[in-house]
């Protein structure tokens, strides 16, 4: 796997729960360009999985279900050294566009 | 509350987008990326009823939707990448193991091709680019003697020039003169061998720059007169003859009967190739510079040898060495006025007479990968009009044209790895064959090995042959214009442009090669067919240097008159005689004197005077058969008392008596520092000496009662049948002088051969690539014929069935392929008659353009050509017209 700063970036906004496609985006301030085609390769190579939200939820809000993304145990692993290499709070903090946004659930 | 009409603007704006961009994603993942697009977008909106959209994040929101048209084209290209890498492969796979014979051929094909081209570039990687063991190598230099009027190099130097070069020269860091010698060695129980040396001054291995396996080199002292008994082996001999014994450094050896001390053993692998018989020295000794070689300008037997100083470049010590050459020109314009010197580097050198011939045998390799190239990529065009209707079909389902061409080349560079690992075998084959035939005076060939480095080569050139073979038909098929063949079904085109194109290109190379082979063939039958002045067959030559124990003059007409005796005694000996300076022999003993011709003025000096000076002993004309023109040989009367006698060749006499009979003239003639005033008392006829491309030589010839030289080759002509062997013919040397040892033996048709070996390698390579080409083009023809026909059974049939008799169709289709050969053949003789120039220098009685070879080569290629139309166009005419009606 090909460990770049957007990969980390994407996999540390896993692990601090934004699961849906877009949400990343906002956590990362990357691009849905480059967030989607990372997310499709971490699901190829079973760092994370992937879902379709529960039904239920979808109709109470009178939308489609969303796709949801989840790290995989590999998916952690992966984080745990990408974490010692870009020491991600720092650049996290730096990161452009990086607005989190309050829990929506 | 989502229908259609109570959607913002945005939003529709940016599920348009989406749903464009869905178009791009793969079909089997269309609908679920949709819906997760949607999803996502709708997500955000459905959320406004507790967070107001600002008009910002609206737009932000529209500019991330177009986001999705990358995310769709990056899925589209990993899902077709990895199925289509997988699916071409084993497509391309499953159709090879589906048409094993055109497989089978084509990879025959690419393995000519890669394997001549692989061989040929490891070959030259071999001589002009491989490390050479000595350091910093590309600062060593060969010195060298060449006459400048005649242009001829390369020879060895005087040692007056040499050391004037060496002491007044200030472009080396280090130069040494290299004096070839040579020992006697008599191992204890064996017969006396004589062991190639040399001596070399003092700055010799600082020339050469590497350190001493064991032992140390020469120490100054040893530069002087009496404490010079002292060698340094070679590696070679002193592993075959002292068991590779380190403590033999410090020991007595007995070399010439001397006791000498061996101080060193050279490293394994130093080769300097100097000599004109390319032996590398076993012994080396140490050098010191007499007073009378200072003198001696006009007889060239020294080498030399010198490393470059630090930013010298080799132009300036060139331009040093001829201003230095310019100089001894004026100072002794008797023996110097035509003498320049060569500077070569030892890289060239080595590479030896190779070097000129590589870029051209380059170029035939590349041309039979052209060749070969151009049959695969005829075979997959023919293969690929077959399988137009696939194409087609393809075509029509949506495959794009990129898709197709990456097909097409996926399934060449299959066939082109299969192809180049083959062709890495037939590399090795004919390397090794190349190995064992190359001239001696090559280098290195024998270090020729499929390293990694010959492999990246190969890899290369296999790489260039796949997309050379497979990008025309790639273009060609993958033509929406192929889609006509969907309706047309298999009936489209015979031939088509493109592949008579090839056809003919590569039938107009091969004959290209094969005019190129042919001419060399020619001058190789040509240059045999000189008369060399000598008759070659059924003479033995022995060399020997017999000083050691015949000090004085007496002696040495004692030994050889008894030794030649002894050799007529033998029954089958025809005649015995000796010379000092044998016509072919590699370690030449060739003297040129300044001749005075009594009653005339002295001559102008320079080369105009000069005249090779040779001693002769015994029935040495009639031995080699060199006929006596006018007067008389030498007789038992010419003896050290009576009047010095001289003979003279014919090129002598048109040289310094035109139109008179020079039989009676007295001449003054210096040799080996004495003069002598002798008769002319017969002319003979002219022998060639150094090849039989060489012209021959004025020379003069001296008895050797009268001038009792020690350097001589015995000449033994034999009956037919003789029982006369070398070994008998040595046992009769022995009974005079059992110690007495031999430089060289051959017979004297060995020693002419042996000139001839480089022309003959050259030929040889350029014949192999020739047929090569040929026999593809042949096959090509032959391939794109039995195509057309095929593709055309079925108007055969109709033709047949309304009466055609098989001689029309036979003519039919016989006409075409001859059509295409002859359009190859002129375009070949258009490019032979622009490129065999190029073979100008390697050429010998006959002009490029030698019409006999083109006729001959011309006619060959035609009947070739012939017979590959005719095989396949017999099958149709044989074919049973209602099958062929019937057919597709």
């Amino acid at each position: 796997m090909n460990l770049t700063l957007p990969t980390t970036l994407v996999l540390h906004a896993l692990a601090r729960g934004h699961h849906h496609g877009f949400d990343v985006m906002d956590a990362t301030g990357l691009p849905s360009g480059t967030v989607y085609p990372i997310l499709r390769r971490l699901e190829r190579e079973g760092l994370v999985s992937a879902d379709w939200e529960a039904a239920a939820i979808a109709r109470e809000e009178q939308r489609p279900p969303r796709r949801y993304y989840e790290l995989t145990a590999a998916g952690e692993a992966l984080l745990a050294t990408a974490r010692t290499r870009y020491r991600i709070p720092r650049t996290l903090r730096r990161a452009r566009g990086l607005k989190p946004r309050p829990s929506q659930s | 509350m989502t229908s259609r009409t109570r959607e913002p603007f945005a939003l529709r704006a940016c599920l348009v987008v989406v749903r464009a961009a869905a178009r791009l994603a793969p079909v089997g993942e269309r609908d679920a990326w949709r819906r997760e697009w949607e999803a996502e977008l709708r997500h955000r909106w459905s959320n406004q009823r507790h967070h107001q959209l600002s008009r910002g994040e609206q737009l932000s929101l529209v500019r991330r939707s177009f986001g999705a048209v990358v995310d769709a084209a990056w899925l589209r290209r990993q899902v077709t990448l990895d199925a289509d890498a997988v699916h071409d492969t084993t497509y391309g796979l499953r159709l090879l193991v589906k048409s094993p014979s055109f497989t089978l051929v084509a990879l025959l094909v690419l393995a000519t091709g890669i394997g001549a081209t692989t061989a040929l570039v490891a070959l030259t990687d071999a001589l002009m680019f491989r490390r050479l063991p000595l350091p910093d190598a590309d600062r060593v230099v060969t010195l060298w003697e060449r006459h400048r009027t005649t242009g001829i190099g390369r020879e060895d130097v005087a040692p007056g020039n040499a050391i004037d070069w060496i002491s007044h020269s200030s472009s080396f860091a280090a130069a040494a003169a290299v004096e070839p010698w040579s020992l006697d060695f008599t191992a204890p129980g064996g017969e006396p061998e004589v062991f190639q040396a040399v001596r070399v001054t003092n700055r010799f291995f600082d020339v050469l720059g590497v350190p001493m396996l064991h032992g140390r080199t020469f120490l100054p002292p040893e530069f002087t007169r009496g404490n010079d008994r002292v060698a340094v082996l070679s590696y070679g001999l002193w592993e075959e003859r002292f068991g590779a014994d380190p403590s033999i450094v410090g020991r007595a050896i007995r070399l010439d009967n001397q006791p000498y001390t061996v101080v060193g053993i050279m490293p394994p692998g130093i080769e300097l190739r100097l000599f004109e018989q390319r032996r590398e020295p076993r012994v080396y000794l140490p050098k010191y510079f007499e007073d009378y070689e200072a003198r001696i300008r006009g007889t060239g037997y020294w080498n030399v040898v010198a490393r470059l100083r630090a930013g010298v470049s080799l132009p300036q010590a060139r331009s040093e060495l001829e201003t230095l050459s310019a100089y001894l020109a004026t100072q002794y314009p008797q023996s110097n006025a035509n003498i320049v010197s060569d500077v070569v580097p030892i890289r060239d050198h080595l590479a030896g007479s190779l070097r000129s011939v590589l870029p051209l045998l380059l170029g035939a390799a590349a041309l039979v990968l052209m060749v070969s190239c151009a049959n695969v990529a005829n075979l997959m065009l023919a293969r690929g009009a077959v399988r137009g209707r696939e194409f087609a079909v393809r075509q029509a389902l949506g495959a794009g044209r990129g898709r197709l061409i990456r097909q097409m080349l996926v399934e060449s560079l299959l066939l082109a790895f299969l192809g180049g690992a083959a062709g890495v075998l037939l590399a090795r084959v004919s390397l090794s064959v190349i190995s064992s035939l190359r001239p001696i005076d090559v280098a290195g060939a024998d270090l020729i090995a499929l390293d990694l480095r010959v492999a990246a080569i190969a890899f290369g050139v296999t790489l260039v042959s796949a997309v050379a073979a497979g990008l025309a038909p790639a273009l060609q098929l993958s033509r929406p214009a192929a889609a006509r063949a969907l309706r047309q079904a298999n009936t489209a085109g015979a031939t088509g442009p493109l592949r008579a194109a090839l056809v003919i290109v590569e039938v107009s190379l091969a004959l290209l090669l094969a005019v190129g082979a042919g001419l060399l063939v020619r001058s190789l039958h040509e240059i045999q067919r000189v008369d060399p002045g000598f008759a070659r067959d059924r003479v033995f030559a022995l060399q020997v240097f017999a000083w050691d124990r015949n000090t004085t003059a007496a002696k040495r007409a004692v030994f050889f008159e008894q030794v030649l005796d002894g050799m007529r005694s033998l029954p089958g000996v025809e005649a015995a005689g000796a010379v000092s300076a044998m016509p072919f022999i590699e370690a030449n003993i060739n003297i040129r004197s300044a001749i005075a011709i009594a009653g005339r003025p002295t001559p102008p000096a320079g080369d105009d005077a000069l005249i090779y000076t040779t001693i002769v002993a015994g029935d040495y004309f009639r031995a080699m058969n060199i006929p006596l023109e006018r007067g008389r040989l030498f007789d038992r009367p010419d003896s050290s008392t009576s009047r010095t006698v001289a003979i003279v060749t014919r090129s002598a006499v048109r040289k310094f008596w035109p139109g008179e009979n020079p039989v009676g003239a007295r001449v003054n003639i210096r040799f080996t520092g004495k003069a002598y005033e002798a008769e002319i008392v017969g002319v003979v006829g002219d022998a060639r000496h150094d090849g039989l491309d060489r012209p021959a030589r004025s020379e003069l010839f001296l008895a050797h009662p009268q001038v009792p030289f020690g350097s001589m080759t015995l000449v033994v002509r034999t009956t037919a049948g003789s029982p006369a062997t070398m070994h008998t013919l040595k046992e009769r040397v022995w009974a005079v002088d059992p110690q007495q040892a031999f430089y060289r033996t051959a017979t004297l048709d060995e020693l002419v051969a042996r000139t001839l070996v480089g022309r003959r390698f050259t030929m040889m390579l350029l014949t192999g690539f020739g047929l090569a080409a040929l026999l593809l083009a042949a096959a090509g023809l032959y391939g794109v014929m039995s195509f057309s026909i095929g593709q055309r059974t079925r108007e055969f049939g109709v033709r047949m069935a309304l009466g055609a008799r098989p001689s029309d169709i036979l003519h039919l289709v016989f006409r075409e392929g001859v059509t295409l050969a002859l359009a190859g053949i002129a375009l070949g003789i258009v490019a032979a008659l622009l490129f065999t120039r190029l073979l100008r220098a390697l050429l010998f009685g006959i002009s490029a353009s030698d019409p006999l070879t083109f006729v001959v080569v011309g006619l060959f290629v035609l009947v070739i050509s012939a017979f590959s139309c005719y095989v396949p166009a017999r099958r149709a005419v044989h074919a049973d017209p209602l099958v062929t009606l019937k057919a597709d």
